[in-house]
C-alpha cells in the first residue's frame, strides 16, 4: 500500500505527552474517538485534511502528510515547540505587548484564511500555537469551513461556547466575521487568563452571549487595547471590521516583533523546571488490538475452498497489560527508594499524565523521571535504543510532530502514568474545568479520592469509552468522564465519599452485593493464575488479588489477606501512607501475619512508627495486605462504576439530546438502524405479499 | 449574442484571458520555459477567478464578463487543457482552477429559457466528455486529487455527467466518448473505462487520495436512482467482482470498513432491489461475508453482520446459500450467540442477532430449492 512508504519515512521519536499532538501541534478534542470508529466521521477528517492541505501560509500550521497504519490515521504536522497559548497561560497571563503581537499574527492568519474562503470557527488560545522562535500559528481546523462561493454563509453550530460569536449561536447565517469575534474573546483570554463568563456553564453561556451586551475588557489596560477588543466584539457582524481592517488598528500597528514572544516560552519552561516538571520522554507504543475472533481454529466450512478470504498475517495482541505490568515491575525493581519516605498516593501518575503537578507531588515527579531513565531495559524494546538519556534532548529538535489522529484508550491497564486519556483533549473544548488547578489532596480522604480517580475511575471510563460505538453514547460517556475529572480536580474528597457511600450501600443490599462482589472474586482467581511463583493461599478464607508486578517481587511470600468487608477496608483506608508502599515490597522479607492482628496493628501504628527499622518487615506485609484489599475494592468499584455509568450514560444521552436540539446528527452507526428497518420491513412484509409465500424457512 | 457588442472593454479582457491561459498551458510541457510559463499562467488563472467570484466583499461579479469567459474557455478548449494539466500547476493555481471549474460548471446564462442548463456543463456532457474523464484521472496524482475530486463531486450531481463517467469505455461502441447521446446502456462494459479505475484509486493510493476517491465513488453509486441500478444490473458480475476482490479485501482498514458499509447501503437501497436479490443468491458472496464476521477487527465484523443478515433473512434462499448455512449451522449458532457480546446497548443489533439465530436454527435439514418466482 502506498501509505506504507510514507509511514516508513517517519519515525516516532517521542510522544510529546499524553496529548502529543494536541498540546504541541494541535489541540482538539478528538481523542474521544478511537480508530475503531474511524469512518463514522471519516468525512470530517477528510474535510480537515483538505482544508489544511490547501493552506500555505506561515500563519497556519503546516500540514505535511497523512497516512494510515493499521487502524490508525496519522497526520504529520509541522512541529511547533512553543506549545499552545493555553499552555503558556498556565505560567501566567500575557502582557499587552505580547498580546498585540499575537493578535497581529492571528489577524494575518485570518486574513489569509478568509481570502481563501475558509472560516476557522474555533479561534481560542488553545488553538494558537507558538514555534520556538515565537512565530504564531493557527491550528486545529477540525471545524473549519471551506466556502465554495465567497458570498455563501454558514449555519452550522460549531465552535467552543465561550468564544462563539452571537450570530453563530443564533444560527442565523454567519461568515468570516465570526472568527473576529472569537479573536476578541481570545485577546481577553490572554489578558485575563480566561474568557468572559468562564465561571458559567458552557450551555448557559450560549444564552448569555446573544442576549447581553458584548463583554468588555476592564481593568488597567491601555485605551488602544480596550478599543481593539471592543472592535472585535461588535455584536452585529455587519458593523464588525474585517481582518484586513483590524490590521490597521492602532493597537496592532504598534505591535512589536514575534521574537518578543520567546519570553513566554522561556517563562513556561522555567515554570516547568521549577515544579520539576521534567519532560519525561514518553515513547509511542503501537497499540495492538486484542480483539481476537472467538475460536480461531474453527473456520467456516465451505465445500470447496476452505476460506475465500486469505487470512492476512495480522499482528496479534501481545497483551498490552502484561507488557506494561512487566515494565512496571522492572521499574519498581530499579527503585532505590527508601521504603518509608513520605509518599503521596496517586500523584506520580498525575504529574506525568495531567501535566499539572501539584506541589505535593514534586518529589514524586522527580523520582518518577529518574526511574524512567533508569528503566531502559524495559520490554518496550522496539523503541529502546532510540531513547535519549536526557529527558530534554528530544524536546524541540525533531522536524515535525506526529499527530496520532485518534487515540485508542488502550485498555484499563494503562501503564506508569502514561495515559492517553481522551478527557485531556476533551477539556480543550470545555475550558472552565481546565482552569481549575487540581486541588492538592490534603486529607487522607482526598488522597484516596484522587487515587480512586486515577487508578479506577479514569481507566474504566477510558476502557468503556473505547468499547462504545454509538456516537451519542460515546459523547455521554465522555461527558461523564469530564465530570469526574472535574470532581477529581476540585474535590477528590467528594469522589472518595461518593464511592464509599456507594460501596456500603451496595453491600447492604444482598442482591447487589451478590451481583458485584462474587464477580469480582472471579477476576481475582483469574489473575491469580498468571503469576506462577505465587503459592496458593494457605488459609482457605483468603483470596489474593495481586498484580503480576507484585508477583515478581513477592515470590515465595505466603500470602495473607483478610476478606474484604467494607468495615475493614475503612480501617485500611485511614492510612494513605500505605498506599504507595506496594512498590517497596521488593526489599521486604516475607512474613506471614494473621490478617486480624495485622489490621489491628495497622490501626494503631501511626505512619511515623514505621520509620523504625525493626518494624519494617511487618509493616510491609501489612501494607501488602492492605494494598490487596484496596486492589480488590478497586476492582469492585470498577464493576460498580460500569453499572452506574450505564445508567448515567442513558440519562446523559437524553440530556444531551435536549440540550443540543440544533445539532446536526453525527453520522454514525445510525444508518444501520435505518437500513435494517428497511430490510425487515421489506423481507417480512413486502416479499411475502409479493410472492404470497411465507418465508418460514 | 449581439447584446455584447459595444461593450468592448470587458470583452477583450475576458476573452484574452482564456487565450493567454491556453498559450501558457500548452507551453507548460516544454522543459526550459516551464517554470516561467507556470508563473504567468498562475497570474492569468488568478485573474479569471476574480472575474468569476468578484473580489472578496467588494466588486460584484459581472454576469456578462462571466458569460464571455465561459464561452471563450469553451472555444479555446481550456477546460480540457486545465483538467489534463491540473497536477502540473503550481499549488495556488490548482486551487484557483478548482474554483474556476466550480463557477464555470454552475454558471447559467442570464437570458434564455426559464431554467437554463448550466452552459459549460451542457457543452461538456454533449460535446467534450473527455473533460470529465480527465478530471477523474486527477486521482492519478496526489497534487490534483483534491481539487479534481471537489469539482467532480459537484458536477456528478448532474445525472448526465454521472452517466458520462459510468459509460466511458474508450472507443467502444456505445461508450460515452462521443457525448451523452452516444451511450448504449445495455452493453456490458469492458472494465477498461475510467469508472473502473476508481477501484484502484481507492485501494492503491495514499490516504488522502483514497479517501477522496472513495467519497466521489460513493456519490456516483448512490445518487442516481435510475441510472445506477440499470448500470449495475448490466454490469453485475464485473462490478461485484471488482468490489469484492479489491475494496472489501483492501489492506486499508478504512477502505475495507467503508466499502462493507457502502455494500450494505447499495444492497438495501430500494432502487437496487433486483441487484440485492441477485447478490444474495450467490454462494460465494455469502462466503466472503461470513469471513468478514470472523475478521479480527470488531467494526469489520459489525459492518459484515449487516450484509450477512440480508442473506439469512432472505425467505427465498438459493440452494448454494442454504447449503453453506446448513453446513455451518452449529458453528453459526455457537458463533452468533457470542457475536459482539459487548454490544449490550444496541438493542436493534441484539434483536437482529436473535432473529438470525432463529432463522438459522429453523433451516431445513437439507437444502430445499426455492419456489419459482
Amino acid at each position: 500500500m502506498a501509505d506504507e512508504g510514507i509511514a516508513n519515512r517517519y519515525q516516532v521519536l517521542e510522544e510529546l505527552g499524553p496529548s502529543a499532538l494536541f498540546t504541541r501541534a494541535l489541540t482538539r478534542p478528538r481523542g474521544r474517538r478511537s480508530p475503531s470508529s474511524t469512518e463514522d466521521d471519516i468525512q470530517e477528517i477528510q474535510q480537515e485534511i483538505s482544508v489544511l492541505s490547501t493552506c500555505a501560509s506561515s500563519y497556519v500550521t503546516q500540514y505535511k502528510a497523512s497516512f494510515l497504519r493499521g487502524h490508525k490515521l496519522w497526520i504529520v504536522m509541522e512541529y511547533l515547540g512553543g506549545g499552545s497559548c493555553l499552555d503558556l497561560l498556565k505560567s501566567g497571563i500575557f502582557n499587552e505587548v505580547q498580546i498585540a503581537i499575537i493578535c497581529r499574527e492571528l489577524l494575518l492568519g485570518l486574513e489569509y484564511l478568509h481570502s481563501e474562503g475558509k472560516i476557522h470557527r474555533d479561534i481560542k488560545a488553545a488553538n494558537v500555537l507558538l514555534s520556538e522562535t515565537g512565530r504564531v500559528k493557527l491550528a486545529d481546523f477540525g471545524v473549519a469551513a471551506q466556502l465554495t462561493y465567497m458570498k455563501s454563509q454558514r449555519n452550522t453550530f460549531v465552535g467552543t461556547p465561550f468564544w462563539m460569536a452571537p450570530e453563530v449561536i443564533q444560527q442565523a447565517g454567519y461568515d468570516f466575521k465570526a472568527d473576529l469575534w472569537s479573536l476578541g474573546i481570545t485577546a481577553i483570554e490572554l489578558a485575563l487568563g480566561e474568557p468572559p463568563h468562564a465561571s458559567l456553564h458552557p450551555m448557559k453561556v450560549l444564552f448569555h452571549i446573544p442576549k447581553n451586551a458584548p463583554p468588555r475588557l476592564e481593568g488597567k489596560f491601555s485605551k488602544e487595547f480596550k478599543d481593539f477588543v471592543a472592535q472585535c466584539l461588535v455584536k452585529d457582524p455587519d458593523f464588525r471590521p474585517t481582518a484586513k481592517e483590524l490590521l490597521k488598528h492602532r493597537f496592532i500597528r504598534s505591535a512589536g516583533k514575534v521574537e518578543a514572544l520567546q519570553e513566554l516560552i522561556q517563562r513556561k519552561r522555567m515554570a516547568d523546571v521549577r515544579v520539576d516538571h521534567v519532560k519525561h520522554p514518553v515513547y509511542y507504543q503501537e497499540t495492538l488490538h486484542s480483539i481476537s475472533p472467538k475460536d480461531d481454529a474453527d473456520e467456516w466450512v465451505f465445500d470447496t475452498v476452505k476460506s475465500i478470504v486469505p487470512r492476512r498475517g495480522t499482528v496479534r495482541s501481545r497483551k498490552p497489560s502484561s507488557a506494561f505490568s512487566v515494565d512496571d515491575a522492572m521499574r519498581k525493581l530499579d527503585l532505590k527508594d527508601g521504603p518509608l519516605q513520605p509518599n503521596t498516593p496517586g500523584t506520580v501518575r498525575k504529574s506525568t499524565m495531567r501535566r499539572q503537578p501539584s506541589s505535593a507531588s514534586r518529589q514524586n515527579a522527580r523520582r518518577d523521571s529518574i526511574r524512567r531513565r533508569m528503566s531502559n531495559g524495559s520490554p518496550r524494546s522496539s523503541l529502546g535504543p532510540k531513547r535519549p538519556l536526557q529527558p530534554d534532548t528530544s524536546f524541540g529538535n525533531s522536524g515535525s510532530t506526529m499527530r496520532l489522529f485518534r487515540r485508542v484508550p488502550s485498555d484499563g491497564s494503562n501503564p506508569s502514568g502514561v495515559d492517553p486519556s481522551p478527557r485531556e483533549f476533551a477539556n480543550e473544548n470545555q475550558p472552565p474545568p481546565t482552569y481549575h488547578a487540581p486541588v492538592e489532596p490534603n486529607s487522607k480522604e482526598a488522597m484516596l479520592g484522587r487515587r480512586l480517580y486515577n487508578k479506577a475511575l479514569e481507566p474504566c471510563l477510558d476502557e468503556l469509552h473505547a468499547q462504545t460505538a454509538t456516537s451519542t453514547k460515546r459523547e455521554a460517556l465522555a461527558r461523564l468522564s469530564d465530570a469526574f475529572a472535574l470532581l477529581d480536580a476540585v474535590d477528590p474528597e467528594g469522589a472518595y465519599h461518593l464511592l464509599r457511600n456507594l460501596v456500603s450501600t451496595v453491600s447492604h443490599d444482598t442482591k447487589l452485593s451478590n451481583t458485584f462482589l462474587p464477580q469480582q472474586q472471579h477476576q481475582q482467581h483469574h489473575q491469580q493464575q498468571q503469576p506462577k511463583s505465587q503459592p496458593p493461599a494457605q488459609d482457605g478464607t483468603v483470596l489474593i488479588k495481586s498484580r503480576p508486578s507484585t508477583a515478581t517481587t513477592l515470590a515465595g511470600t505466603p500470602p495473607a489477606s483478610a476478606a474484604g468487608s467494607p468495615s475493614k477496608l475503612i480501617i485500611s483506608q485511614e492510612n494513605p501512607h500505605l498506599m504507595s508502599h506496594r512498590r517497596r515490597r521488593g526489599s521486604m522479607l516475607p512474613q506471614p501475619t494473621s490478617p486480624t492482628s495485622s489490621f489491628a496493628e495497622a490501626g494503631r501504628f501511626p505512619p511515623a512508627g514505621r520509620e523504625r527499622g525493626g518494624e519494617r518487615e511487618r509493616g510491609g506485609d501489612r501494607e501488602r495486605e492492605r494494598e490487596r484489599e484496596r486492589e480488590r475494592e478497586r476492582e469492585r468499584e470498577r464493576e460498580r462504576e460500569r453499572e452506574r455509568e450505564k445508567e448515567r450514560e442513558r440519562v446523559a444521552a437524553l440530556a444531551l439530546e435536549a440540550r443540543f436540539p440544533g445539532r446536526a446528527a453525527v453520522p454514525g452507526m445510525e444508518h444501520c438502524k435505518a437500513l435494517s428497518d428497511l430490510l425487515y420491513a421489506r423481507w417480512t412484509d413486502g416479499l411475502r405479499a409479493r410472492w404470497g409465500i411465507v418465508g418460514g424457512a | 449574442m449581439s447584446f455584447f457588442f459595444g461593450r468592448t472593454r470587458a470583452r477583450t479582457n475576458t476573452t484574452d484571458l482564456a487565450k493567454q491561459a491556453r498559450d501558457h498551458v500548452t507551453k507548460l510541457l516544454d522543459g526550459p520555459q516551464g517554470p516561467a510559463k507556470a508563473e504567468e499562467l498562475a497570474k492569468v488563472l488568478a485573474q479569471m477567478k476574480q472575474v468569476l467570484q468578484g473580489t472578496h466583499a467588494e466588486a460584484e461579479p459581472n454576469t456578462e464578463q462571466i458569460y464571455q469567459l465561459v464561452t471563450s474557455m469553451i472555444e479555446e478548449d481550456l477546460l480540457y487543457l486545465l483538467a489534463v494539466h491540473l497536477h502540473r500547476l503550481p499549488f495556488e493555481s490548482r486551487k484557483d482552477t478548482q474554483v474556476i471549474f466550480s463557477y464555470i460548471f454552475r454558471f447559467r446564462p442570464p437570458t434564455g429559457p426559464q431554467k437554463p442548463e448550466p452552459l459549460a456543463l451542457a457543452y461538456v456532457v454533449e460535446k467534450r466528455p473527455q473533460v470529465l474523464v480527465e478530471l477523474c484521472k486527477g486521482y492519478d496524482h496526489k497534487e490534483s486529487a483534491t481539487p479534481a475530486g471537489t469539482v467532480l463531486r459537484e458536477v456528478l450531481k448532474n445525472e448526465a455527467a454521472a452517466a458520462i463517467i459510468l459509460y466511458d469505455d474508450g472507443e467502444e461502441q456505445g461508450s460515452s466518448v462521443r457525448g451523452v447521446g452516444g451511450i448504449n446502456p445495455d452493453r456490458t462494459q469492458s472494465g477498461r473505462g475510467v469508472f473502473w479505475n476508481f477501484f484502484d484509486w481507492i485501494d492503491k493510493s495514499s490516504f488522502e487520495v483514497s479517501a477522496d476517491a472513495f467519497t466521489t465513488f460513493r456519490e456516483l453509486i448512490t445518487k442516481h436512482k435510475d441510472l445506477v441500478p440499470r448500470y449495475l444490473a448490466v454490469n453485475f458480475d464485473l462490478f461485484f467482482d471488482r468490489y469484492n476482490n479489491i475494496l472489501v479485501q483492501s489492506n486499508s482498514y478504512v477502505t475495507k470498513r467503508q466499502s462493507i458499509k457502502l455494500l450494505g447501503e447499495i444492497l438495501l437501497d430500494r432502487a437496487n432491489y433486483n441487484i440485492m436479490t441477485a447478490y444474495v443468491d450467490r454462494g460465494e458472496h455469502l462466503k466472503i461475508c461470513m469471513n468478514l464476521l470472523r475478521d479480527d477487527r470488531k467494526m469489520v465484523q459489525y459492518e459484515g453482520f449487516h450484509v450477512f443478515k440480508v442473506f439469512v433473512a432472505n425467505p427465498h434462499k438459493s440452494v448454494p446459500v442454504q447449503k453453506i448455512l446448513i453446513m455451518n449451522r452449529d458453528k453459526l449458532l455457537q458463533f452468533l450467540s457470542h457475536f459482539l457480546e459487548d454490544r449490550t446497548e444496541d438493542e436493534q443489533f441484539i434483536d437482529e442477532r436473535e432473529f438470525l439465530i432463529k432463522q438459522i436454527r429453523n433451516l431445513p435439514p437439507a437444502p430445499v430449492p426455492p419456489p419459482q418466482r
